[in-house]
């Protein structure tokens, strides 16, 4: 311990508050906590090369809607106006967070009063058998031909979180730098079909870009459905059929088994039925967990910070440890409609926390109470909206009602969830106005029974 | 800040206040050339009627506005002077975030070129709201709060 502290270069000043995160979470804390200490000194570190963008506008990015001029969700003069310190392009290696101290992987350490972390999540990458395919396009081409991969060639690769950019054409989707490496990746290979590896909101999400710009996808989602965390099958219907109207394949019950690649470069993949994909671009969509990197690398050494999924706070959004706080995608924190613990990864949460968070950090007094899902999705031209628990798992004593309302041939569809007389889920597809509403009945706990009697 | 009022006992759902704010918010303000030429004009105030009772009802200008807090793009901002809520039409994406999260219902789709959240910008051009200045009884009112 003391070894590592003297190789660390010090630094004498002592942020008064030093944020993890230039996104949602971390700039909201800036402004709750300007709204209350005026000249406190605010560092923000953060791992990205860009200044703050926001990471949902990537997909319009990459399909062309935005240029990088409007993917800033907050302008220049935010820094300067909360006088804010931003340094980029630091990885935090760990916190020593009984002297109060961060540190890179570059040795450099900041000190802090109080701590917010909200550096957010990280992709998913599922382990898949990388395999050298030497003929697998020349035997592709004619179908007649049984496809051999020479299986003597057959690598104990397996692709994992560490070595899946050293494949040329695979790629993740969650931030700024990935959308422009596939914008690059797109154009210098003139893609035109693409296979995406996960049919839920990040999967989706790209496959919307992708079909915007004319390229034709195959999506590969390990359940029965699209969107299956808060999607019905008959919401989850409506996207279907438009996708596959609009030259897009969806494999459901189905995942990758191998990875065929060709001097370090994708050629294509193999599915669990054996069936093989001609590709040259794979985005990997499988989903996003809160990341707890610098959390395990301080464990040894350290006060113990709690987590599960993601990071436990109180309602003041406090750790465990004094003075130390987090908001965001790396939280694990009340679920308002399950009464239970929850990693809510989604913007208006992250913000909401973020503020909570600052206010409480510069002595004010900001209660959370509890957040629920919620999302906007538009695929295809066809909007939609879920909030709060649209898929009940089981409704054995029939306390749950549900009220659905299904119209395939108008791309429509409406699911209300409804638990002893009070909303607690919504579907909506095709036609999402005021769909804010029955949020409004969601959080207010409003009894709907009489609204709602035939 | 001065707010609008909603006083439902006086509303007759009359719908007046629709049509204004459909002529202000178009490209001519003058009611016939923007009948006759310019399509799906949004009115950015909601007369909601059931049997004989009936309200108008915009944006609430809500001071933790679940709509900013929701926004991914940064378009729709609280002013910290004035505290209207404006979507910036230039910044908006048309995410939808913001229908999502009003609980007033008051934010809508214009579809009518790029896609962009429409809602109620207090007509802060003019001295009056135009729904309030035409309102025949009274039944919106512009105050401070």
């Amino acid at each position: 311990m003391e070894d590592t502290i003297k190789k660390i270069k010090k630094t004498d000043e002592i942020a008064d508050y030093l944020i993890i995160g230039n996104s949602a979470a971390g700039l909201s804390a800036v402004s709750a906590i300007r709204t209350i200490d005026k000249t406190g000194s605010i560092l923000v570190l953060t791992n990205e090369q860009y200044k703050n963008y926001s990471k949902p506008l990537i997909t319009y990015l990459l399909a062309g809607k935005i240029g990088l001029d409007n993917i800033y969700f907050k302008d220049d003069k935010f820094y300067e106006e909360n006088n804010i310190l931003l340094k980029s392009e630091i990885n935090v290696k760990k916190i020593n967070f009984k002297d109060k101290m961060v540190i890179s992987d570059k040795g450099i350490s900041f000190k802090y009063n109080k701590l917010l972390l909200a550096n957010g999540g990280s992709p998913i990458i599922p382990k898949i058998r990388i395999v050298e395919a030497d003929d697998f396009i020349e035997n592709f081409k004619n179908k007649n031909i049984n496809i051999k991969v020479k299986e003597e060639i057959i690598t104990q690769e397996m692709l994992d979180s560490t070595n899946y950019k050293n494949i040329s054409g695979i790629f993740t989707f969650t931030c700024l730098q990935d959308a422009l490496q596939i914008q690059k990746y797109i154009i210098e290979n003139k893609i035109k079909e693409a296979v995406i590896l996960g049919g839920g909101l990040i999967g989706l999400k790209s496959a919307e870009a992708l079909l915007e710009i004319g390229i034709k996808v195959n999506i590969i989602e390990l359940s029965d459905r699209l969107l299956s965390a808060t999607f019905d099958k008959y919401a989850s219907s409506i996207i279907e059929n438009e996708m596959k109207n609009n030259q897009s394949n969806i494999y459901t019950n189905n995942t990758i088994n191998k990875i065929l690649v060709k001097n370090n470069k994708l050629v294509g993949i193999e599915l669990k039925n054996k069936e093989k994909i001609n590709t040259k671009l794979l985005i990997i969509a499988v989903g996003v967990v809160p990341d707890l990197r610098i959390l395990k690398e301080s464990e040894m050494e350290n006060e113990q910070i709690k987590y599960g999924r993601g990071i436990f706070t109180d309602e003041y959004m406090q750790t465990n440890i004094k003075d130390v706080y987090a908001a965001g995608d790396v939280v694990e924190s009340f679920d308002f409609i399950t009464g239970n613990k929850a990693n809510i990864a989604i913007w208006p949460l992250a913000v909401r926390q973020g503020e909570i968070a600052g206010i409480n950090m510069a002595g004010g007094n900001k209660i959370y109470s509890g957040g629920y899902f919620m999302n906007s999705i538009e695929i295809l031209d066809i909007p939609s909206i879920s909030i709060g628990l649209t898929n009940p798992a089981d409704n054995n004593d029939g306390s749950i009602e549900i009220i659905k309302d299904f119209k395939p041939e108008r791309k429509f569809y409406k699911k209300i969830v409804i638990l002893e007389g009070k909303i607690i889920g919504l579907i909506l597809v095709g036609n999402i106005d005021r769909a804010g509403i029955y949020g409004g009945l969601i959080k207010n706990e409003i009894d709907v029974k009489s609204m709602f009697q035939a | 800040m001065k707010k609008i009022f909603i006083k439902e006992e006086y509303c007759i759902a009359c719908r007046l206040c629709e049509i204004y704010c459909q002529v202000e918010h178009s490209k001519s303000k003058k009611i016939l050339k923007a009948f006759k030429n310019e399509k799906d004009i949004l009115s950015r105030v909601l007369v909601e009627e059931v049997g004989y009772n009936s309200f108008a009802i915009q944006c609430r200008h809500c001071e933790d506005a679940p709509c900013v807090e929701a926004c991914i793009s940064g378009a729709m901002q609280k002013n910290k002077n004035t505290g209207i809520v404006t979507c910036d039409e230039n910044k908006c994406v048309g995410c939808w975030m913001c229908i999502m999260a009003c609980p007033y219902g008051v934010v809508k789709r214009d579809l009518s070129e790029k896609k962009i959240a429409s809602k109620c910008d207090l007509c802060s051009d003019e001295e009056y709201p135009v729904c309030v200045r035409n309102c025949p009884n009274e039944a919106l009112q512009f105050k401070d709060i």
